[in-house]
């Protein structure tokens, strides 16, 4: 097993979410190559890396949306199970942010934030739409709540989402890409809301392209090409001072420095 | 499960054959005589006089509420008696299923027209085109791609309506089917047999039509 | 040429209980066949590949057949396949219930498949069974889609009832028909016949318009 690195903050701590060989193919196709990672409780960590280097599938491994071909998750010490009946168990302890929203169009915001503990955690209506409501208006939507999410902009839409995450109370929040399918103007909104519950302390794992956004918020940034961690490290190295020459080539191709 | 004898089948093969013969003609005619009308009063159900559009639209809603069978029993019966002419009956059967095909094919022109982005039609008029060159240059060759699985769905339904002149004697395979059931005394044999011919007519006949249309898909997108 | 109406009064009657039995086959076939094409929309979506395969040739066999057939099929055969006797009835129930379900079994599947992937994911995401999801997610969803093809086909059936008169079930084509030959008066009844087709079909085609138009996705 890999030593924490003692520049990571709460690399003392068991880890709440290791990656032991993980390994997924698609057909021919290797698309994660023997991925062994920490994330620590408390942190934020960011994937980078081009398009198609395994970010996504990683994390739709995570919470078993797509499950690993190969080696071990394990969350919070116990590893992932296999069977759909446990590994829901699991889901309901982390939050998932999509790319696209996939926020429910038949219900509205309050309803989407809320179905989560009504289904699953088999709330009181009452109570989780109350909770839910709380949520909004921790994320600036409540007096959207009524809305459908057709009558939301992208960036409400995506923050009604992280607010249907947060109701679950995940130990973790996985975020694909959040900000990539929004118009250049909400982008911000989104992140502030991330920014902010970053500054709660809450375990969170994202995979971006905003790297400034990475640079500020970031515990610690995980860069990957063609299914492999090309490096892994604290922001200010891997920005600064990165010692894997084509992490160097991936960020100036980006315009980074 | 009884014996299964396909003599009379083979024995009848010709009969049967003209059958299957006419029905395949009785389809292919009715069909292009719908999409012909059907794409004429289908541009003028969405370009007409207010007066022409109300008129398109009773008559479409009016083929939607009426049988089939009563639209061919009515023009081989009634319309003699009207105006004093005899039509034959694959005459009759042709007119009556055109008739009502058309009304479908009327609603899928104007769906398709009305799909198409308006966008298109000022970029073809800011290019100086006349309305009937939009029209005919760039309205109805995207519309007719986006119309080809309704107008699947359509041919396969004129088909099977085909099968419905048999009771006005129609000597198409279905009325065929049924004279050598009757008249060999055994139906099941004659019936199923006539299930896998109608089976191998109409399923090539739409499984083509979706296979063109995943071919030329992309051509209607804007 | 003289016309006498006065035959479609004097039958009114019989005409009235050919309307209503084409009303009763209308509604009977699709409460039977709902069911049915739901059963058979997730045998198809199922991971048994024979109940999936069992699904598609029934489906693709009963949309790929002219429903006259089936009727006379249904008549002819099924007394000899199985020893039961069927009234005219019975029979063409079961002919108009086997087609309708096949299309209804298509609509229920597209409908289902209509939904995009990411929102299972978004639900099991959030820790929900596949059963919850379909529940919560899916069926809600695919019901705004499947409601305005089931007004069109609920339309088209009613209409396709007039097909069970060719063996002799007594709805409203099978009745005037029978008027017709007996009384001679071929124009009038014809067209009395149309006449109270258009009277019951016209408010349905509208009604299944204005379904469409309700139910309509936007995205
Ligand atoms: N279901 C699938 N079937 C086949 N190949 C897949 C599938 N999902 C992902 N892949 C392939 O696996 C590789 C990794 O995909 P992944 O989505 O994880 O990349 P990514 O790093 O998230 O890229 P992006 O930044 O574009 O989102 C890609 O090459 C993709 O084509
Ligand atoms: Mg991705």
């Amino acid at each position: 097993m890999t030593e924490p690195s003692p520049l990571r903050r709460a690399a003392t701590q068991r880890p709440l979410l290791e990656y032991k060989h993980v390994c997924k193919t698609f057909g021919a196709f290797t698309a994660l190559d023997d991925i062994s990672i920490n994330i620590y409780p408390g942190e934020v960590v960011c994937f980078i890396g081009p398009s198609g280097s395994g970010k996504s599938t990683l994390l739709r491994g995570t919470n078993g949306l797509d499950p690993f071909d190969g080696g071990e998750v394990f969350f919070d010490g116990q590893i992932l199970p296999r069977k759909q009946s446990e590994v829901r168990k699991v889901r309901q302890r982390m939050g998932m942010v999509f790319q696209n929203f996939e926020l429910f169009p038949h219900k509205t915001a309050l309803q989407n934030v809320a179905i989560g503990p009504i289904t699953v955690l088999n709330k009181d209506r009452v109570e989780a739409e109350q909770q839910a409501m709380a949520l909004l208006a921790k994320v600036g939507l409540a007096d959207k709540a009524d809305n459908y999410p057709v009558n939301l902009s992208g960036g409400q839409q995506q923050r009604v989402a992280i607010a249907r995450a947060l109701a679950m109370q995940p130990e973790v929040l996985l975020f694909d890409e959040p900000t990539s399918a929004l118009d250049p103007e909400t982008i911000g909104e989104v992140l502030s809301v991330m920014k902010a519950l970053a500054d709660e302390g809450r375990t969170m794992v994202i995979v971006t392209h905003e790297m400034s956004f990475a640079r500020r918020v970031a515990d610690w940034v995980i860069v990957f090409e063609r299914g492999k961690v090309l490096e892994e490290g604290p922001p200010e190295q891997i920005f600064e001072a990165p010692k894997v020459e084509r992490t160097k080539e991936f960020l100036s191709h980006l315009g980074w420095a | 499960m009884p014996d299964f004898d396909i003599s009379p089948i083979l024995e009848s093969w010709q009969f049967l054959a003209t059958g299957i013969g006419v029905t395949i003609l009785l389809s292919i005619l009715s069909m292009a005589a719908s999409v012909l009308f059907g794409t004429v009063l289908g541009i003028a159900r969405v370009y007409g006089s207010r007066l022409l559009q109300l008129v398109i639209t009773f008559y479409v809603d009016t083929m939607r509420s009426i049988p089939v069978l009563v639209v061919i029993v009515w023009i081989y019966f009634a319309v003699p008696i009207l105006t004093g002419i005899n039509f034959p009956p694959f005459w009759s059967a042709l007119i009556a299923i055109t008739i009502h095909i058309t009304a479908s094919v009327v609603e899928i022109v104007r769906a398709g027209i009305e799909s198409i982005r308006e966008g298109q039609c000022r970029a073809a008029l800011a290019l100086g085109m006349s309305w009937p060159q939009v029209i005919l240059n760039i309205v109805l060759p995207q519309a007719a791609i986006r119309m080809l699985p309704a107008i699947g769905s359509v041919l396969s339904v004129t088909i099977k309506d085909t099968a419905i002149a048999s009771v006005i004697a129609v000597p198409e395979f279905m009325k065929r089917a049924e004279t050598v059931a009757s008249q060999s005394y055994q139906p099941m044999e004659v019936f199923t047999f006539a299930i896998f011919v109608y089976f191998l007519l109409l399923f090539p006949t739409t499984r083509t039509i979706d296979f063109i249309y995943r071919r030329v898909a992309h051509l209607g997108r804007s | 040429m003289t016309l006498d109406w006065s035959i479609v009064w004097l039958n009114k009657e019989a005409l009235a209980e050919g309307a209503l039995m084409t009303i009763v086959l209308t509604v009977l076939t699709m409460s039977l066949a709902v069911p049915l094409g739901i059963v058979l929309a997730f045998m198809r979506l199922s991971k048994w590949r024979s109940l999936a395969l069992l699904s598609q040739c029934f489906v693709e066999l009963f949309r790929n057949i002219p429903l006259i057939l089936i009727v006379y099929w249904s008549f002819y055969v099924i007394p000899i396949l199985i020893p039961v006797q069927f009234s005219a009835f019975t029979t063409g129930l079961v002919a108009l219930v086997l087609c309708v379900s096949a299309y209804n079994a298509e609509t229920f599947r597209a409908g289902i498949n209509s939904v995009r992937h990411g929102q299972t994911n978004a639900g099991l995401a959030l820790g929900m069974s596949q059963l919850q999801v379909m529940k919560e997610i899916i069926l809600p969803q695919a019901a705004r889609r499947v409601l305005p093809i089931l007004a069109t086909t609920w339309v088209s059936l009613f209409k396709d009832t007039s097909l069970v008169s060719v063996i002799a079930v007594g709805e409203l084509s099978h009745v005037a028909l029978q008027i017709r030959s007996q009384s001679f008066r071929v124009l009038e009844m014809l067209t009395a016949m149309a006449v109270i087709y258009w009277m019951m079909g016209y408010p349905q085609a509208k009604l299944s318009d204005w379904v469409r138009k309700k139910f309509e996705v936007k995205e």
